[in-house]
């Protein structure tokens, strides 16, 4: 985990990600069940973090839950036989890498390419949403910790790149390749050649 | 004594740090807080370059960034940048800056001929001259004008070491765009009352007039201190505004130097985004020349400038100067220059009977009123001046040493005018002020042609009241309450524009356009003020034509006979300033230019040797070897043909389909049908575009009842989804659909070849992959390697193959599963270019084909089109014009010559007729198991003419390779393998 003088820090430990939509007029009953599952679903560009997991709204009637990693698709199944008939369940948590990035510079460093207001007052503890960073598609959570990023696997790692060269005039330093690679999820080591 | 000198401590400078530096090799010194000019000025240097079109020698003109003349290139360990401001370029130790546009040197200078010959190169010399005839345009017309175009030299290092630029986005609720009395006052009044601020400020210090008036400098210094420690209140020094977009967006251009460079390596300069609620132009007014014969003489300066860099940099820009103006505001300068020990100080007024003429004389200073400079004497620099009554009579002459002019102020409009403000004449200052809509923002001070500092600070409180009462504070928090050093009773401007006398007087200092150019435009019908500027130049240097941009306008106001109010001045467009491109891209250059999206197995694939290749954003593997030719492609595309291989398609589209109404959608998306499709098959679809064009084809997979997984190509993934989206939330919002793209959530990879059945059965446990149970287009959830996944019996290559699909995260252990079942048989895992090989030979599609100018029917896929049912494209699919028999179509093509190869591209001709293309070669490979080369090609009529021969000529190689046509479908044209 880099971090330095400048106060920043990265933090890209896995997660299992459940994207959750409610079918027509199901969204109610998707929130009844969550609750019952001890999730509480937030509003539309809200987040609400509880112990054990993160849920969070940047599209009408749909919630993505990050629960820290299990066996594959575990989370994802439970949740699919919970909404049954009420709406679509999907294992995301290949599809998006996290990230998160705090530390009292950590906005600092956003806003050289974020659009979006990012000052504590516009952008509290709890509010999320997608945007556009360096030219890939992000999702922003602010949390007390600090700010969660996840952005599309594939572009996981030009991204963080991009977040590292940025944050370098502000004092980060980069951690070294190695470090690198072993915290980027996707990144694998080169186990078998072929012949 | 003559000339200009340093006689005291600037506001700016520190005399205790002296800096060295080299202008065209010489040796000089300066101190920091010195700008390039004012460095000179300190040094007894006048003359700084040479002038664009006549190469007249040119002094500094001004202090600021309205500077049309000093202009230097600056070379440092960036390379040589040309028009570096010297007037705004921060002095610092070893700057080395050569003056520009000059040869051999600044004293001597060959094009200084065109000075004498100007009566043959008027204005619109270029477009009168080099018009006929045609043929000399290349050889002859546009190398003598590059050559003699543009100003500096740019010999820039790229790459590496190349300084950087950042973009920022800021937020504001009101945007304070100038420091100066009226921009600080509202910034202060409106941070104290707890709103959010960005005060932008060009200047290196906050300040503006404040900072030229020993009166306000306790004002101004309480002010800043009070700024500083508002929390929500962001101070931009060395900030400038460029563009004003409306919707609350502005790009300002920060400049980053001095102190901060240590800590910011080689970041130069910062965009900056900003977004405001509201704005409030405190943008000042720029003091404007006066075209006279010899306005241009290096000595030649504005007023506000002597003023300036005598206050900031206490230089005295002569000793004996001679000042001809038209304002009482311009006497500040007067004052200033006399109060700091110049004693010989003449004034040269326009009017009689002036308030600030009479203050002059009681302190002792020579005005002579009523008078004009008629002429500038001396060559190379100011000597003195001859003065004259405005009619021309009782001539006489002064010495001086510098000649310091001011025709009155002009508010700076351009932001303003960006956001639609019309200008409105003001008699009163002889200028036009921006009146802005009120929903677009605020104008305040000097800017709005409020003169006066005291006059600035009330109105700069009245604009922060008003923007404070929208933004719903109806009254703000107390301000300082501060005394304001009351304003000087002045006595109303005495417009004048022009002295009309023998000589170049200049209304554009940095195009050399002079005020007879301007007549000449009117006299030659270009009477529109747009168009006197672009038949002339006027205005349309770097400097835009801040100085002398109005006074263009009163000649042609006079020439044509009309009031000024009514001739105008050019509409101004961003940027207000010019901007390095380098800071337009900011910090996406280079390895962050555009996004690179990478393969979950993308380390594997690199420390296996392959070599990438870009495919729309994607890094993909195109052959598994440093080796280049073919042998590599055909050892892998073979490995497919003879027994099996594997490929990572994992950059395959792939978007989740989920709903009561997914059949119905998909059926409206797709050219062929998908309510038909069972459960556990996948069935091969074709979209249109809404314009019956074909737009991308994949497999659907039919998961559930109601739930489906389309896959699209790799380049068309984000286009589709789009497009899927767009017709589902704004074309069928009827339909109960949930779409998700699940494309990162899958590592997906074909095990393709005859052997492909033995190694996916060795990792897949949980299903029968026999041909009856598991079909051709069968798709299922099953157990492989140990992970939840899905296989699918889909083939591209047209042999026997399965897809399996992994979450990505598991990728790699299935890959490593898969290459250990394969390794009996040989398997050998393959690119791009051994895909694009076996699809190829099969007379498979892809981009190449499907290149947006194909139909359904040109690549033979027509009958799929279903008759029935609407989908999207199926109107205008039917237009005549898809289906006239001399359409592009495809076929395949294979030399005569099996020796011979064929190239993408190449255009098949008739032997008779080969300048006629009959259409082209898309794509081309040697064949693994026919002899020689094999292609696809879109042919006219190409369906009802096989069996012909034509030739594939590429003339670029020199090539013209006679090819047979065939069917497409080359390599087991009765699709047996696949069923196998």
């Amino acid at each position: 985990m880099p971090g330095n003088a400048s106060g920043l820090h990265l933090d890209t430990s896995a997660s299992d990600i459940v994207e959750i939509a409610a079918l027509r007029g199901r969204a109610p009953d998707v929130a009844r069940i969550a609750l019952e599952r001890g999730v509480q679903l937030p509003a539309l560009g809200r987040a609400v973090a509880a112990a054990d997991h993160l849920a969070l709204c940047v599209r009408p009637e749909r919630w993505l839950i990050l629960t820290p990693p299990a066996s594959v698709g575990a989370s994802a199944a439970a949740w699919q036989s919970a909404c049954v008939g009420l709406g679509a369940v999907l294992d995301l948590s290949s599809a998006l890498s996290t990230l998160e990035f705090s530390g009292s510079q950590a906005r600092e460093v956003l806003v050289r390419s974020c659009r979006i207001d990012l000052d504590a007052q516009a952008f509290p503890v709890g509010t999320a949403c997608a945007t556009i960073m360096a030219q890939v598609a992000v999702i922003l959570v602010a949390l007390g910790s600090g700010l969660l990023l996840l952005t599309p696997a594939s572009t996981a790692r030009h991204f963080h790149e991009w977040l590292l060269a940025a944050a370098r005039p502000l004092g980060f330093e980069p951690p070294s390749q190695r470090n690198d690679a072993a915290a980027s999820d996707d990144a694998v080591g080169c186990g078998d050649k072929p012949s | 004594m003559q000339g200009p000198a340093r006689i005291a401590e600037g506001l700016l400078t520190d005399a205790a740090r002296p800096l060295g530096f080299r202008f065209d090799g010489q040796r000089m010194q300066g101190v920091a807080g010195d700008t390039l000019a004012s460095a000179l000025l300190a040094n007894g240097r006048r003359l700084v370059g040479r002038s664009f079109k006549y190469h007249r020698p040119r002094g500094i003109v001004t202090a600021g960034p309205e500077e049309p003349c000093a202009l230097v290139d600056v070379i440092g360990a960036g390379g040589r940048e040309p028009n570096h401001l010297a007037t705004t370029l921060a002095l610092y130790q070893d700057l080395v800056a050569e003056s520009q546009n000059r040869w051999p040197s600044l004293g001597f200078d060959v094009m200084a001929l065109n000075d004498r010959i100007a009566r043959f190169i008027p204005a619109g010399f270029y477009y009168k001259t080099f018009m006929a005839p045609g043929w000399a345009w290349e050889p002859l017309y546009e190398p003598l004008i590059r050559h003699a175009a543009g100003l500096g030299r740019l010999d820039a290092i790229v790459g590496e070491h190349a300084a950087l630029a950042e973009t920022v986005h800021d937020h504001a609720d009101v945007l304070v765009v100038g420091a100066g009395v009226a921009g600080l006052t509202a910034a202060h009044r409106l941070g104290a009352s707890g709103l959010r601020v960005v005060l932008a400020e060009q200047d290196t210090v906050l300040g503006g007039g404040a900072l030229l008036d020993a009166r306000w400098a306790e004002w101004r210094e309480t002010t800043c201190d009070a700024l500083a420690g508002l929390p929500r209140v962001h101070c931009l020094a060395r900030t400038t505004v460029l563009g004003a977009y409306g919707h609350g967006v502005f790009a300002a251009l920060e400049t980053l130097a001095g102190a901060d460079a240590a800590n910011l390596g080689r970041l130069r300069e910062r965009l900056r985004i900003i977004r405001a609620r509201r704005v409030i132009f405190a943008t000042g007014a720029i003091e404007r020349l006066i075209a006279f014969p010899g306005n241009d003489l290096p000595g030649v300066m504005l007023a506000g400038a002597a003023l300036g860099y005598l206050r900031r940099y206490g230089v005295a820009v002569g000793r004996q100067p001679a000042f001809f103006l038209n304002t009482d505001q311009a006497y500040e300068s007067v004052f200033a220059l006399a109060g700091a020990g110049i004693e010989r100080v003449g004034v040269i007024d326009v009017r009689s009977g002036s308030l600030a003429a009479e203050r002059a004389r009681v302190l002792g200073i020579e005005v002579h009123e009523g008078v004009v400079v008629e002429a500038v004497i001396g060559r190379g620099a100011v000597g003195g001046v001859r003065v004259a009554n405005r009619d021309g009579s009782q001539r006489r002459e002064f010495e001086a040493d510098s000649l310091l002019i001011s025709g009155g102020y002009c508010p700076a409009t351009a932001l303003a005018s960006q956001l639609g403000a019309a200008l409105k004449w003001q008699d009163a200052i002889a200028a036009f002020t921006p009146e802005l809509a009120p929903a677009a923002g605020r104008v305040a001070g000097a800017a709005r042609g409020v003169f006066g500092l005291a006059a600035a600070a009330r109105n700069g409180e009245a604009a922060a009241r008003v923007i404070g009462a929208e933004l719903g504070h109806a009254s703000l928090a107390a301000g300082l309450e501060l005394a304001l050093p009351p304003d000087a009773e002045a006595t109303p401007i005495g417009a004048l524009w022009e002295v009309q006398a023998r000589g170049k007087a200049f209304v554009d200092l940095q195009n050399d356009v002079t005020a007879a150019d301007v007549r000449l435009a009117q006299l030659e019908g270009y009477e529109h003020v747009e168009h006197m500027k672009r038949y002339t130049t006027h205005g349309m240097a770097t400097d835009q034509g801040r100085i002398g941009g109005l006074v263009g306008s009163a000649v042609l106001a006079q020439a044509r006979g009309l009031p000024l109010a009514e001739v105008g001045q050019p509409k101004a467009r961003p940027y207000a300033q010019p901007v390095p491109l380098a800071a337009l891209a900011g910090s996406e250059v280079r390895q962050h230019l555009k996004p690179k999206r990478r393969l979950p197995l993308h380390d594997w694939h690199e420390a296996a040797g392959a070599s990438f290749v870009t495919t729309g954003l994607w890094l993909r593997p195109l052959v598994y070897s440093r080796q280049s030719g073919w042998q590599p492609v055909l050892r892998e595309a073979r490995a497919v043909r003879t027994s099996v291989g594997v490929t990572d398609v994992s950059t395959l589209g792939k978007i989740d389909v989920q709903g009561p109404d997914a059949a119905k959608f998909l059926d409206f998306i797709y050219a062929n049908t998908f309510s038909t499709l069972a459960v556990g098959r996948s069935r091969y679809g074709i979209m249109l575009r809404e314009d019956g064009m074909l737009l991308d084809d994949g497999t659907t997979s039919r998961l559930a009842q109601q739930h489906f997984l389309v896959t699209t190509t790799t380049a068309n993934a984000a286009a589709v989804l789009e497009h899927i989206e767009f017709h589902l939330q704004a074309v069928c919002p009827q339909f109960d659909v949930l779409l998700s793209d699940v494309g990162d959530q899958w590592a997906q990879f074909a095990i393709a070849g005859p052997r492909s059945r033995e190694v996916v059965t060795a990792l897949v446990a949980d299903l029968d992959l026999s041909g009856q149970a598991f079909p051709f287009m069968a798709a299922s959830a099953a157990t492989i390697a140990g992970v939840a996944g899905r296989v699918f019996r889909i083939s591209f290559s047209g042999e026997l193959a399965y897809e399996l699909a992994v979450p990505a995260r598991h990728g790699l252990q299935v890959w490593l599963a898969v290459l250990a079942a394969g390794r009996p048989f040989g398997i050998r895992p393959y690119g791009l270019d051994a895909l694009n090989t076996l699809r190829i030979e099969k007379g498979h599609v892809t981009g190449a084909e499907m290149n947006g100018n194909t139909s359904a029917d040109d690549l033979g896929f027509g009958r799929m089109l279903k008759p029935q049912a609407d989908f999207i494209g199926r109107e205008l699919s039917q237009r005549a014009g898809l289906h006239a028999p001399d359409r592009l179509q495809l076929v395949g093509v294979r030399p005569v010559n099996r020796k011979r190869r064929l190239r993408n591209g190449a255009h098949l001709v008739a032997a008779k007729a080969r300048t006629v293309s009959l259409g082209y070669v898309t794509s081309s490979t040697p064949s693994t198991e026919l002899e020689g080369w094999v292609g696809l090609a879109l042919l006219e009529g190409g369906r009802h003419c096989r069996v012909q021969r034509l030739l594939a000529s590429s003339p670029v190689h020199n090539e013209a390779t006679e090819v047979e046509i065939v069917s497409p479908h080359m390599i087991d044209p009765e699709n047996v393998r696949v069923r196998a």
